[in-house]
C-alpha cells in the first residue's frame, strides 16, 4: 500500500509540474488537459460504484446537474463558481441519497433502469423550464478564472484528488471488504453482517458528489451548456468505458484507461468516417472487455509485466468479473 | 365536449406500440433474466427495415401512397425474421458466455451493444432522420363521434394482434410453455429434460423479432433515425417496472394505463407536454417506492 500511495504521489507531482514544460502556453493542450482531468475523476467516481456491483448510467446526469446548479447559482444569486462547487456537491448528495434510498433496497436491474432514466429525465425538465433554466437555448456565464487555463488546471487537479482519495480511500478501508462482499453475493454479505443498503447508498452518494463536482467544474471552464450538452448520454458511456477498458475495480485502471480513450477520442472526432458516431468504438470497448478481457489494460499489464503492475495497485482480489457469482436473488 | 372519449381513445390506439415494444423486453428479462438495454436500438433497426421496404416500394416499384398495406404485410415478417435470427446471433455468441456471470458484466454488455449499434447506424445511415410519405398518416377515418388516423389505427391493430399471438404461443405451445417453465425455474426446467439454452436463444429471437415488428409500425408513427431506441426504451422499461420484471402478462394493461395517463396528462394538465414526457420516470420511481414487485404479483 505504501508504494502504491508513493506511486500516486509522483504522479500528481508530474501532473501538477505538467504546465512548466512549455505546455501551459498551448491553450488547446490546456483544454485537453483539464477536460482529461475532469473526465479521469468522472471514471473513478464510477468505478466506486461498479465495486458494489452496481450499473450506474447516471453519473452523466450528476455531471450535468452539477453544471446546471454552478450556471443557474451564478445567474440568480451571482455566486461565484468556486462558491457554485460546495453548492453543487450539496445538490448531488441529496439527489442521490433520495435516488439511491429508493432504487438500491431492490435488485440491482432497478437501480441500472432507474438511473438510466432518471438521467433522460432531467434533460426533460431542463428543456421543459425555459423560465428557470433557458430551455433548448442553454444558459451562459463568465469563464473561470476569466479563461486561465493553468489556473482552472489547477482546480481541476482539486477534484481529480478528490476522487482518487474517495477510490483509494475505499480501496484501504474497511469498506473495501464490505463493498467486495456485497458485489460477491449480498445475501452472503448481508449474513456477515454488512449492512447492504447502507453501503450500496453511501458508495452511490459519495461517488455521486463526486461527478456532480465535476461537471461543476466543466460549466464554467467551458462558459455555455444546454440540456442536450449538460446531459448528453455519451458522458455517462465515458464515465463507464474508461474504467472497464482501464481495469475495473481498481484505481490506476479509470486512469489509465481515461489517457488512452480520451486521446484516441480526439483523433476519432475530427476524423471520417467515425466523427459524430465515434462512439462506436466504445460500444465495441464495452462488448469486447467484457467478453474477453473483464480485468481490462490494467489485467493484461499485471498479468505480463508484474512489476510494473504491482506499481499499480494490487490486483483486485476475490470476486472478479469471470467466477461465477451466487444464484441470482 | 368530444375531448374525453377521443382522449382515452388515442390513449389506448397509443398503447398498442407501447405493448409491442415493451413485450419483447420482458420476454428477455422474463424468460433469460436479462435487462437488454439494446432492445429500443432493434427496434430502430426493424424502423430502418420498414423506411427501405417503404423505399423499394415507393421509389423502383413505382407504388403511390397506397403501398402502406404492403409495407405492414411484408415488412413486419422480413423485420420479424432478420431480427430473429440476429437475435439468435447475438444471444450465441455474446449472451450465453456471460449466463453464470455477475448481472453487472451482462448489463454492461447490452448496453454496450446499444451504444454500438446506435453509432454504427450514426456512421452508416447518417445521423438525419427520415421520414417515410406513408399516405395513411394522415387519412382520417371516423370512429364513432372522433376521428383518427389509419396510421394509429393499423398501428393499434397490427400491435394488438401480435402481441395476442405471443400470448397464445407462450399460453398454448410446446415453446411456449418450455419458456414460462425455464423462466420460473432454471434447474428444474433442466432436470425434466428442457434443452435450456435452446430455449434462451429461441427467446431471445423472439424478443429481438418483436423489436423489429415493433420497428416497422413505428415507421407509420414517427421519423426514423438512429436516436429512435432510446425514447422507445425508456417507456418500455416504465412499462415492464409497472408489470413487474417479468411478468410478460401485465405488460398489456400496463402499457393501457402509461398510454392512457400520457393521454391524459397532455390533454388537460396546463403546460402537460413536459410532464407527459417525463411520465415513464415518475411511473418508475413511484412503483419502486409504492410496490417494487409491479401493480401485481409477478409470476415470471
Amino acid at each position: 500500500m505504501r508504494r502504491e500511495l508513493a506511486a500516486w504521489a509522483a504522479f500528481l507531482v508530474l501532473v501538477a509540474a505538467l504546465p512548466l514544460s512549455g505546455i501551459g502556453s498551448d491553450r488547446y493542450l490546456m483544454l485537453l488537459a483539464n477536460v482529461m482531468l475532469m473526465f479521469m475523476a468522472l471514471a473513478l467516481s464510477w468505478d466506486v460504484v461498479a465495486r458494489t456491483g452496481q450499473l450506474s448510467l447516471a453519473h452523466g446526469a450528476f455531471f450535468g446537474l452539477g453544471a446546471y446548479t454552478v450556471a443557474l447559482g451564478h445567474k440568480y444569486a451571482a455566486l461565484h463558481p468556486l462558491l457554485g462547487l460546495p453548492l453543487a456537491a450539496l445538490a448531488g448528495a441529496l439527489v442521490a441519497l433520495a435516488l439511491g434510498i429508493v432504487t438500491l433496497r431492490l435488485r440491482g436491474i432497478y437501480f441500472a433502469i432507474a438511473t438510466l432514466a432518471f438521467a433522460e429525465v432531467l434533460r426533460t425538465v431542463a428543456l421543459q423550464l425555459p423560465d428557470l433554466t433557458g430551455g433548448p437555448v442553454g444558459i451562459s456565464m463568465p469563464p473561470l478564472f476569466d479563461g486561465d487555463r493553468v489556473a482552472s488546471y489547477y482546480l481541476a487537479i482539486a477534484i481529480f484528488v478528490a476522487a482518487l482519495a474517495l477510490s483509494l480511500g475505499v480501496r484501504h478501508s474497511r469498506a473495501h471488504y464490505a463493498v467486495t462482499a456485497i458485489r460477491a453475493n449480498e445475501t452472503v454479505a448481508a449474513v456477515m453482517g454488512v449492512n447492504v443498503v447502507r453501503t450500496k447508498v453511501l458508495t452511490f452518494t459519495a461517488s455521486a458528489v463526486v461527478a456532480t463536482l465535476a461537471g461543476a467544474f466543466y460549466m464554467p471552464f467551458i462558459t455555455h451548456t444546454d440540456p442536450h450538452d449538460a446531459f448528453d448520454i455519451s458522458r455517462s458511456v465515458a464515465a463507464l468505458v474508461f474504467p472497464i477498458f482501464g481495469g475495473l475495480y481498481t484505481t490506476a485502471g479509470p486512469v489509465l484507461g481515461t489517457v488512452v480513450l480520451r486521446a484516441f477520442e480526439e483523433y476519432l472526432r475530427v476524423t471520417p468516417p467515425w466523427k459524430e458516431g465515434y462512439q462506436v468504438v466504445y460500444g465495441a470497448v464495452i462488448v469486447i472487455a467484457v467478453l474477453f478481457i473483464p480485468r481490462g489494460v490494467l489485467g493484461l499489464v499485471q498479468r505480463y509485466a508484474p512489476r510494473a503492475g504491482a506499481l499499480l495497485g494490487r490486483r483486485p482480489r476475490g470476486s472478479v468479473p469471470g467466477t461465477p457469482s451466487g444464484p441470482r436473488s | 365536449m368530444e375531448a374525453l372519449p377521443q382522449t382515452l381513445l388515442f390513449g389506448i390506439l397509443r398503447s398498442g406500440l407501447y405493448a409491442l415494444s415493451a413485450l419483447g423486453l420482458a420476454i428477455s428479462l422474463g424468460v433469460i433474466g436479462v435487462v437488454n438495454f439494446a432492445h429500443g436500438e432493434f427496434v430502430m433497426l426493424g424502423a430502418y427495415l420498414g423506411f427501405w421496404l417503404y423505399v423499394v416500394l415507393s421509389g423502383p416499384l413505382g407504388l403511390g401512397p397506397e403501398v402502406s398495406p404492403l409495407v405492414i404485410v411484408l415488412g413486419i415478417p422480413l423485420s420479424a425474421i432478420v431480427l430473429f435470427a440476429l437475435g439468435r446471433g447475438i444471444f450465441r455468441f455474446t449472451l450465453r458466455p456471460l449466463l453464470g456471470r455477475r448481472e453487472l458484466d451482462q448489463m454492461l454488455l447490452t448496453f454496450g451493444l446499444a451504444i454500438l449499434v446506435q453509432n454504427l447506424a450514426v456512421i452508416v445511415l447518417s445521423p438525419q432522420a427520415l421520414d417515410a410519405n406513408l399516405g395513411w398518416r394522415f387519412e382520417l377515418l371516423p370512429v364513432g363521434p372522433v376521428s383518427v388516423t389509419y396510421a394509429r389505427l393499423a398501428a393499434f391493430a397490427v400491435s394488438m394482434a401480435l402481441v395476442v399471438g405471443v400470448y397464445a404461443l407462450l399460453a398454448r405451445s410446446q415453446l411456449g410453455k418450455q419458456m414460462r417453465a425455464v423462466a420460473q425455474n432454471r434447474l428444474g426446467a433442466q432436470v425434466v429434460g428442457i434443452n435450456v439454452d435452446r430455449v434462451y436463444e429461441i427467446a431471445f429471437g423472439l424478443s429481438l423479432a418483436l423489436a423489429g415488428a415493433a420497428g416497422v409500425m413505428y415507421v407509420f408513427q414517427t421519423q426514423v433515425s438512429p436516436f429512435l431506441g432510446l425514447a422507445t426504451i425508456l417507456k418500455a422499461f416504465s412499462i415492464v417496472v409497472l408489470a413487474g420484471l417479468g411478468n410478460l402478462f401485465g405488460v398489456l394493461w400496463a402499457s393501457l394505463l402509461l398510454g392512457i395517463a400520457e393521454q391524459l396528462v397532455s390533454q388537460y394538465v396546463p403546460g402537460g407536454a413536459a410532464l407527459r414526457d417525463g411520465l415513464f420516470f415518475l411511473i418508475i420511481f413511484a412503483v419502486l417506492v409504492v410496490r417494487p414487485g409491479g401493480l401485481r404479483r409477478a409470476h415470471g
